[in-house]
Parts: C-alpha cells; structure tokens; sequence
C-alpha cells in the first residue's frame, strides 16, 4: 500500500476575492440599504405626524413655552439664533407694557385671520412677540408663532404684516411644525441607532429633539402651498390681496449680492415668491374691483411702528 | 466626524499591514511545507505499518493569529447580509497551516517522520469580549512515529536525501 502526501494547490480553501472589492460592495450595500431606509422613514413620518392629535402638540410645546417665559423669551431665541451675540437690556415697565400691547394686537389680528384662514376651532395659534430688530418669524408646534420687531419694521402696511402671520398661520394649520419635528425625531433616531448611541444618551437625544425650535425646517413645497393658502385668507379677510408682497419685495432689495440658489435654500427665494403671488392676482389685485371698501391698505397702529431695540 | 477619520486611519492601517502580514506570511508557509514534504502526516487512527520497532510520541504544534481591523470591519458588515467572510478564511488556513508545520518541525525533532492520527483544534481568543480585535488559535497534534523509510512512497529526491543523511 502507498501512502503519500501529495502538495495540495493553493487557494482552494480560499475565496479568490479581493479584499477590498468586497468591502466595497458590502459599505456600497450597507450605505444603500440605510438611506432607502431612512428615506422611507422620512417620508412615512413626514405623512403620519398629521394625524398627531393637536392637543398632544400643544402638550409637547410645553417645554418649549417654559424655556421661553416672560422677559427673557428675547434672550433665549437671542442665544439660540445668534450665539455670542450681545444681549439687549432687560425691559422696564414702559417696554413691558408696549410689548404687551403688541403682543395683544397681534394674537388679536391672528385670531382673525385664522378664522378667514378656517383653522379648524379645537386648533389654537398662540403669538410670542420678540422685541428683536431681526426680520424673522416663525411657528413651532403647539400652534406657537414668533414673531420679530425686525419684521413689524420692515413691512409698511397691515396688509403686508397679516401676509407674514396668515403664512405662519398656514404652517400650523397644515401641520408642518409637528411634521418637522417627527422627521428630525426620526432621522435622529436612527441615526444615533447606527452611531451606536448608547441607550442612556438615546432618550436624552431625543428629547433634545423634542425641543428643538423649528424655525427653518420646513421645505419649500411647504412654504409655497403656505404662501398660497395666507394670499387665499388675505383675500378673505380684506377683501384683496395688495400687501401680500411687501415683505418679500424688502427681502429683495437686503439680500442683493449674497445668495444662496434656490436649491440650497430652505424657503424659495422671494423673486419666486413675489412672481408666484403675482400669478395669483396680487400685482394688478383683480379682487379690488369686487372689494366694498375699494383697495386701500389697511395702516399699522402707531404703537408698533417704534421699537426700542433700533 | 474625527470618529469617522479614526475609522478610516484605523482600516488603512489595518488594510495594508495586514495585507504585508499575510503576504509575508503565506511565503513563509510554502517555502516551509516544501522542506517538510518529508514528513507525512494521516488522519488514520493507526499507524501504516506494525512490522518493525517504531518510536512513538505526541507531537503538536500551537499558533494563534490577530485579527487585523479591516478583516474585522469587513466581517462586521458580512454579518449584516450573510454570506462567506472571506476576510477571515485566509487567516484560518494561514492558522491551520502554521499550527500543521510547527507541528511536523516538533515531529523532525523528535526524530519522527510520520504523524498519524491528525487533529486541529480551534479556539477564538476574546471571545464574547466587545471592541477588542480577536485572534484565532489553532492547535494541531497527532501521534508521531518513526516509520521505516521503505515503508513510505515519498519522492524520490526525499527517500534519497534522507537515505544519504543516514549513511
């Protein structure tokens, strides 16, 4: 009987594979796999936080009210939005009284036009005026819309201040706030899933989710089909639609030189804005006509008009 | 961000050491199985032959391989979607080989030129330990014997080689 060893080839307990080649296709794989995920998740969010009841919104705005109270509502957004920046002087009485006027006047004005707006009654749009010279406004959930001295300053009429609340309006009605908030929610949480967050800091980042002010979260869609349903209850409320391009014709004229293109940008920009609300009728009011009080822009009362923080 | 940078330093290095690594060590391992051609090894359980008065005794040889941080990440991703880690499959038969070959060079010292009776035993050092790379052992042993040279059909230039080292 023989008995040998015969040399055995190399390789054939090896797969012949690159390393690198498969590494390759297995991030390639990895990385698709997750972001068709995370898409899906976006999206799906994005269509089921309208069903969130609004009660539980406003329970959620809680934290964010609270964060926000009394006289340094400012400061907080101040830090927030600009970090490092200087603060301005606590009120006094004076100032406490005016921002309170203003404050009314606006609720007053936006609970107006929420009803030419149809806000659904069980919903609530809650005004924060912020004695800032910023031109910024937002809403957030629970209903809550801030609204800057910066911007009262920049727009010439009531009309075109009603433009900017109905807009906000819009947004809370169509529920984008809560929308926002869910996809940020979502997105966070997978993405601290893959990170490797550990379960201690998971709630936490959440929760800071939870607080977060979304102010430039929404997207343009979003923005666009506001600004249409806000030109809509300016026709309602007034009767025409003059005003509704004030703001944006401002925004024109301060941000020449420096821009971003439309694509990189969270809101379309104004030129488009102006244009699409001219589409609708705004330029050349075809509603003045039929208007009982003719097309006059409504004035701003006098209180507004000065601000301490110039 | 500079966890995804310590990642990415963290595989290169692991890549191209452990490429030189495993390179290096595969020639090792060819040129040293080609200089103990001479001694066979068999998986029977008993010897070839029980004519003649043969030595017997336990030879084994030990090794144990690190895992390097691209074959790791590589079979980290593998385990997500299933499927041959080819990473790892290299660094077994570069394992078992090396265990085999330690083996036969105790055996040769031994005076022993055959070994019956082959296991290989496998142990991953670390286990069940989280973010610490794994190494892998292999123990290879048998019963070693020292056979009669007519006994074994080697090649020629072996049973030659080794008759004039007798004489």
């Amino acid at each position: 009987m023989d008995f040998n060893n015969p040399k055995i080839p190399e390789g054939i307990n090896v797969t012949d594979e690159h390393p690198l080649k498969s590494l390759l296709y297995l991030v390639l794989g990895v990385v698709g796999v997750t972001v068709v995920a995370l898409l899906i998740l976006f999206y799906s969010i994005g269509y089921m936080a309208r069903w969130v009841p609004f009660e539980k919104e406003v329970e959620w705005a809680q934290s964010i009210e609270a964060s926000l109270a009394d006289e340094v509502k400012g400061d907080v957004l101040q830090d927030w939005l600009f970090p490092g920046a200087a603060k301005t002087p606590k009120p006094n009485s004076q100032d406490l009284i005016r921002i309170e006027k203003i404050t009314g006047y606006l609720q007053n004005l936006s609970d107006q036009l929420s009803m030419a707006q149809g806000l659904p009654t069980s919903m609530k749009v809650t005004v924060h005026y912020i004695d800032q010279p910023v031109i910024n406004a937002f809403a957030t959930i629970g209903g809550h819309i801030f609204i800057y001295q910066g911007l009262i300053d920049a727009v010439t009429s009531e009309n075109g201040l009603s433009m900017v609340l109905a807009h906000e309006i819009a947004h809370v009605k169509n529920r984008h706030p809560i929308v926002a908030v869910g996809r940020s929610l979502g997105l966070g949480a997978v993405l601290s899933l893959i990170a490797g967050v550990g379960s201690d800091n998971f709630s936490s980042s959440l929760a800071g989710h939870i607080n977060l002010l979304t102010s430039l979260a929404f997207s343009r869609e979003q923005e666009t089909q506001s600004d249409i349903d806000a030109y809509n209850s300016l026709l309602t409320y007034y009767g025409h639609g003059l005003g509704a391009t004030e703001l944006f014709s401002v925004l024109v004229e301060s941000s020449q030189g420096s821009r971003l293109p439309e694509l990189l940008n969270s809101h379309p920009l104004s030129e488009n804005r102006i244009e699409q609300l001219n589409a609708l009728g705004a330029a050349i009011d075809v509603n003045c006509a039929k208007a009982s009080l003719g097309c006059i822009l409504t004035p701003m009362p006098a209180f507004i008009q000065f601000s301490n923080a110039k | 961000m500079y966890d995804l940078l310590i990642l990415l330093l963290l595989l290169v290095l692991g890549y191209f050491f452990g490429q030189m690594a495993e390179k290096k060590h595969f020639r090792s391992i060819i040129k040293r199985e080609e200089e103990y051609r001479q001694i066979l090894t068999f998986a029977k359980r008993f010897p070839l032959t029980n004519e003649g008065d043969q030595k017997a005794a336990l030879v084994g040889g030990n090794v144990v391989i690190s895992v390097d941080y691209f074959k790791r990440f590589v079979a980290t991703l593998r385990s997500l979607v299933g499927g041959r880690v080819t990473t790892y499959e290299s660094l077994l038969e570069r394992a078992r080989r090396e265990a085999i070959l330690r083996m036969k060079a105790d055996a040769r010292q031994k005076g022993l030129n055959t070994i019956v009776n082959v296991k290989l035993e496998t142990a991953s050092i670390t286990k069940g330990s989280k973010n610490q790379v794994g190494a892998v052992e292999v123990y290879a042993y048998g019963t070693g014997l020292s056979s009669s040279d007519d006994l074994l059909c080697q090649n020629v230039e072996a049973n030659d080689s080794e008759r004039s080292d007798g004489k």
